[in-house]
């Protein structure tokens, strides 16, 4: 009896020690990469935080909450922005020395460039509060319920450049025009004139 | 007289029961509430560059902050790049080579993008009853000092001797790709 004791004894406390959580795993990615950025677009965007209009619901749910909010004292407004980063860049490890073709004859320097690539830079840690007004009994705005905010605000922001291609577009344009710049200027020597072609997209 | 009574029972329940579906379907759906209102993108500047970067790096950072009493624990993604700005490079020529300093370094570290890159896991009040909320100011401050330490620690743990070395090699290889010529670059 007393050995079954004990041996129950330690199955429970060797259980206990199993169920320890192991520690959380913080994500780490570092890579080599080879880019050369040729421009950056900054991009706002605002958010407003308000009550529910009994004017402005629509459904049950949001009737509902505005009725809810009609009757609480007090205000609760705020605005919040940030902006997001997007660059163009040319990927660098595409660039071979046969992309140069040198013509002595005709003078020419003709220097195929790798096509001009965009991507999202980050946003800023910060968010600028524009504004913000909480009065009477109303609860204050919460770091989780900006944190919320913020990650609508990007969800939307992505959605906004993936289906607008206005976005890519005036910044595509800006790189093209520093690569040319650039590359004319390092390569334009002895009267030799420089054509910079750009790889199209591929599709 | 009691089938009489059956029908009316039976009425009321078949009108309740599609009432009560008509509701659900109403609430189905109706719109989700919210208190929020997200306005459009605006460009606010583009601005060209010219900057070679060599390392890129996506972390998951830890925030713990206090002020008094009140304390905020969150994690946040934080995308770093170590670039260099080639627009005006120092160059010399030696015969046909060419000899460029490498610029000082560029390191730019913002919150990545990708979903779910800021979360605010815990707030709390050491003193019982006491608010645990911190003010937009307060959490930016925090979020500034996670920055500066994360900087530090960039340089700390070689990403930015290792990020020069790959510049090096990268822009020897752009140069002499697009000039023809030998291209020495010095750090």
């Amino acid at each position: 009896m007393f050995r079954t004791v004990v041996s129950i004894i330690i199955v429970l406390i060797a259980a206990g020690c199993s169920n320890e959580e192991p520690a959380r795993k913080l994500y780490t990615e570092v890579k080599s990469v080879d880019k050369l950025l040729l421009a950056q677009m900054t991009v706002t965007k605002m958010a407003s935080v308000d009550d529910v209009s009994i004017d402005d619901a629509k459904g049950m749910k949001q009737t509902i909450a505005a009725l809810a909010d009609a009757v609480k004292i007090g205000d609760r407004k705020a605005a919040y922005s940030y902006s997001t980063y997007i660059r163009a860049y040319m990927d660098l490890s595409e660039l071979q020395p046969s992309n140069l073709l040198v013509d002595d004859r005709r003078k020419t320097i003709v220097l195929n460039l790798p096509d001009v690539k965009t991507e999202f830079a980050g946003r800023d840690m910060e968010i600028k509060e524009e504004h913000y007004r909480v009065s009477g009994l109303r609860s204050n705005i919460r770091p989780e319920e900006r944190a919320a905010l913020k990650e609508k605000m990007n969800t939307q922001l992505k959605k906004e450049v993936r289906e607008n291609p206005e976005f890519q577009e005036k910044l595509e344009a800006q790189a093209r025009g520093k690569a040319k710049s650039y590359f004319t200027s390092l390569l334009g020597r002895d009267g030799y004139e420089v054509i910079v072609n750009f790889k199209s997209p591929s599709l | 007289m009691k089938s009489v009574r059956i029908i009316i029972v039976s009425v009321i329940v078949i009108l309740a029961v599609l009432s009560g579906c008509a509701l659900y379907y109403m609430w189905k759906t109706s719109p989700d509430v919210s208190r929020s209102t997200i306005y459009d993108a605006k460009i606010t500047d583009i601005s060209p560059m010219l900057q070679l970067c060599s390392v890129e790096i996506l972390e998951d950072v830890p925030i713990k902050a206090s002020v008094g009493s009140r304390h905020l624990f969150a994690s946040m993604a934080v995308r770093g790049s170590i670039s260099f700005d080639i627009d005006d490079l120092e160059m010399e020529e030696k015969g046909d080579t060419l000899i460029v300093k490498l610029p000082r370094e560029i390191v730019e570290i913002r919150e990545s993008t990708e979903p779910g890159s800021y979360k605010v896991i815990d707030t709390w009040n050491d003193k019982l009853l006491g608010s645990s909320r911190f003010t937009t100011a307060e959490e930016n401050l925090a979020k500034a000092k996670v920055r500066d330490n994360y900087r530090r620690s960039l340089y700390k743990r070689g990403y930015v001797s290792r990020a020069r070395k790959e510049a090096s090699v990268n822009l020897t290889n752009m140069l002499s790709a697009v000039t023809g010529r030998t291209v020495i670059v010095t750090d």
